[in-house]
C-alpha cells in the first residue's frame, strides 16, 4: 500500500471537519455527558486504513484545532489525539485482522487511556476534577459507535478509492 | 520517537499557554478560522427558529405585540421615575462629596455556542476584539449578571459563567450591604456563598448584587437570590445557597458592559486634559491622547473621540458636577474600548436612556 499515489485526500479532511463540527454541535444536556469522541473516532479509522497518510502529525494538528475550538490549553487535545494515533498505529497490524466487535473492544481500551490522560491534564490545567466514571462514558459510547462508523467510512473509502 | 517529539511539543505548548501571553495572538488567529464551526453547528437550530417564526400565526404575533407594548409602557413609567432619581442621586452624592456614578454603556451580543465540555460553564458570543470586547469584561442578560469574558478572538469571545466551579464574584446583600463571595458550584442553578459567619444577617429571599469590590464587575447589578440558609452547628460557617437571577442556561441575547475602569482621579485628570485640548486645538482635529486607546483600530477611535470635546456641553445633562461637565471622552483608559465601539454597532445603547444615545456615557469626577 505504501507508495501509492494519494487519491481523494480531501475526503479525509472533510470527515475531520465533520468530526470537529459534531464535537461542538449543541446537544440536550443529559446527552452532553456522553458525547462521543468524534474526532478520535474519525482519526482512528483513517490511521488504521490509510496509515501512510494519516498519522501522529495529523493527529497533533487536529488536536490543536480542537484545543482552539474548545478553549482548552493549546496542546491538551493535541497530546491526547497523538496518543490515540500512536496506540492505533502500534496495534494497526492486528486491528486490521480483527472482526468489528473485537476492534471495538480494543478501541475501548485505547480511548479509555486517552480519556484518562485528558482527565489528568484537565486537573493539571486547574479545573476541579469531574467525576471519573461519567467522564469515561464518552469512551463507552464511542466504542459502541465504532461499528457504524466503520461501515460508513469503509463505504466512503471503497467508493471513492481514498488512498 | 515521533510520539516523544510531539508529546514534548504539546507539553511545552501547554506550559507556555498557561504561563505566558505569547500564544494568545496565535490562538485568536486560529479561532478566526475555527469559530465558524460553532456557527455551522448552530445552523439547524437557527433554521428551525427561523421557520417557526415564519409560520407563526397572525394572532399569536398580535398577542405578542400587545404584550410587548404593555411591557414597554410599564418600563417607560419606571424610566420616568428613574430620570428624576438619577438627578437626585447625583446631587446627593455631590453633597456627600463622593464621586458621581458613572453610567455604563452596553453592547448587545448573541450566543452562538455552548462549550461542549459538560463540566465547565462557558459560552461563545458573536462579538469579539473587533467590537471592542476585552478580557475580563462583564456580561449581563436582561435580569442579572451572567459572567465575564475569558478569551477574546477577532469576531467571537468566550464567556465564563458565574456558575462555573472556577468562578467567584464579590457580592453584597442588597438589603443590608453585607459583603460575601459567591462561588460557582458547577450547577447552573446554584451559587454558594463562602465564609459567611453563622450569625450574619442573611435570609432566604435576599437579593445579592455585585459589590464591585473585585474591580472586575460593576457594582449594583443583581447576581442571585438566596434560596437556602443552613445553620449547622458542626460547620464553622453558615451554608448559604443562592440561585442566579440571570437565566444562565437559557438566555440567547446578552449585554456586554463597558464600564469606566479609571479611578476618579484619573477621570478628573483626563477631563482636565481634554478640556485644555479642546480649548487649544481647532475643532474637529484628532487629539493625540485618543490615539493611545488600546484597541485594534486606533484610527476610527480618533474621529469618534475627537468631536466630543468640541460639542457643546449640553450633551451631558446627567451630570450636575461642574467638573464632569467637560466631556472627557478623549482619553479612554487602557482597557476601555468605548471609543471605537459606539459608532459601528447599531445595537449599542445605554442602560439608562436618560443620557442621549449618541453621546458616550458621561463620566463624573470628584
Amino acid at each position: 500500500m505504501i507508495g501509492t499515489r494519494p487519491n481523494n485526500g480531501w475526503v479525509i479532511w472533510l470527515t475531520f471537519a465533520i468530526g470537529l463540527l459534531l464535537s461542538v454541535a449543541p446537544m440536550p444536556e443529559f446527552m452532553e455527558v456522553g458525547r462521543p469522541l468524534w474526532v478520535a473516532l474519525f482519526l482512528s479509522y483513517w490511521t488504521l486504513y490509510v496509515p501512510h497518510r494519516i498519522g501522529m502529525g495529523t493527529a497533533w494538528l487536529l488536536g490543536l484545532a480542537a484545543d482552539v475550538l474548545y478553549g482548552t490549553l493549546l496542546g491538551q487535545n493535541a497530546l491526547v489525539l497523538t496518543l490515540v494515533a500512536f496506540l492505533v498505529l502500534l496495534l494497526q497490524q492486528r486491528l486490521r485482522m480483527f472482526p468489528m466487535w473485537q476492534q471495538s473492544l480494543v478501541l475501548l481500551v485505547v480511548f479509555g487511556l486517552a480519556q484518562l490522560v485528558r482527565l489528568w491534564l484537565n486537573v493539571l490545567a486547574g479545573s476541579p476534577p469531574p467525576p471519573t466514571l461519567p467522564f469515561l462514558l464518552p469512551v463507552l459510547v464511542s466504542a459502541l459507535l465504532w461499528p457504524w462508523m466503520f461501515v460508513a467510512l469503509r463505504g466512503i473509502r471503497t467508493r471513492l478509492q481514498v488512498n | 520517537m515521533r510520539l516523544l517529539a510531539l508529546v514534548v511539543l504539546s507539553v511545552a505548548l501547554m506550559v507556555v499557554d498557561a504561563r505566558f501571553n505569547s500564544l494568545k495572538p496565535v490562538r485568536s488567529e486560529m479561532g478566526l478560522v475555527l469559530m465558524p464551526f460553532y456557527w455551522l453547528a448552530e445552523m439547524p437550530a437557527r433554521l428551525w427558529d427561523g421557520m417557526t417564526e415564519q409560520i407563526t400565526s397572525r394572532s399569536t404575533l398580535m398577542a405578542e405585540n400587545e404584550k410587548l407594548k404593555a411591557e414597554a409602557l410599564l418600563m417607560q413609567r419606571r424610566l420616568q421615575k428613574l430620570a428624576a432619581l438619577t438627578e437626585q442621586n447625583v446631587r446627593l452624592r455631590e453633597l456627600l462629596n463622593s464621586s458621581a456614578l458613572v453610567d455604563d454603556e452596553v453592547l448587545a451580543a448573541e450566543l452562538i455556542g455552548v462549550d461542549p465540555n459538560p463540566y465547565t460553564h462557558r459560552i461563545l458570543i458573536d462579538k469579539g476584539e473587533k467590537d471592542g470586547v476585552f478580557l475580563g469584561q462583564p456580561v449581563l442578560d436582561a435580569s442579572g449578571l451572567m459572567g465575564q469574558v475569558v478569551e477574546v478572538m477577532p469576531y467571537t469571545a468566550r464567556v465564563l459563567l458565574l456558575t462555573d466551579s472556577t468562578h467567584s464574584i464579590p457580592v453584597q446583600v442588597n438589603r443590608n450591604g453585607l459583603r460575601a463571595i459567591a462561588s460557582g458550584t458547577g450547577n447552573p442553578e446554584r451559587l454558594e456563598l463562602r465564609h459567611v459567619a453563622d450569625t450574619a444577617d442573611i435570609k432566604v429571599g435576599d437579593l445579592l448584587v455585585s459589590s464591585g469590590l473585585g474591580q472586575r464587575f460593576p457594582s449594583g447589578y443583581p447576581v442571585a437570590t438566596v434560596t437556602e440558609v443552613v445553620h449547622d452547628a458542626g460547620q464553622p460557617f453558615a451554608i448559604v445557597r443562592a440561585m442566579p437571577t440571570a437565566a444562565l442556561n437559557r438566555s440567547r441575547y446578552l449585554l456586554l458592559v463597558f464600564t469606566d475602569q479609571r479611578t476618579p482621579e484619573q477621570r478628573a485628570n483626563d477631563s482636565a486634559i481634554a478640556a485644555e485640548q479642546a480649548a487649544e486645538a481647532p475643532a474637529g482635529e484628532a487629539t493625540p491622547a485618543s490615539g493611545s486607546a488600546a484597541t485594534a483600530e486606533p484610527t476610527p477611535a480618533a474621529p469618534t473621540a475627537a468631536p466630543a470635546p468640541a460639542t457643546p456641553n449640553a450633551t451631558t445633562p446627567n451630570t450636575a458636577t461642574p467638573n464632569a461637565r467637560t466631556p472627557s471622552t478623549a482619553a479612554p483608559g487602557p482597557s476601555d474600548a468605548r471609543g471605537p465601539d459606539a459608532p459601528p454597532s447599531p445595537s449599542s445603547e445605554q442602560t439608562r436612556p436618560s443620557t442621549p444615545p449618541a453621546v458616550p456615557a458621561d463620566q463624573g469626577a470628584q
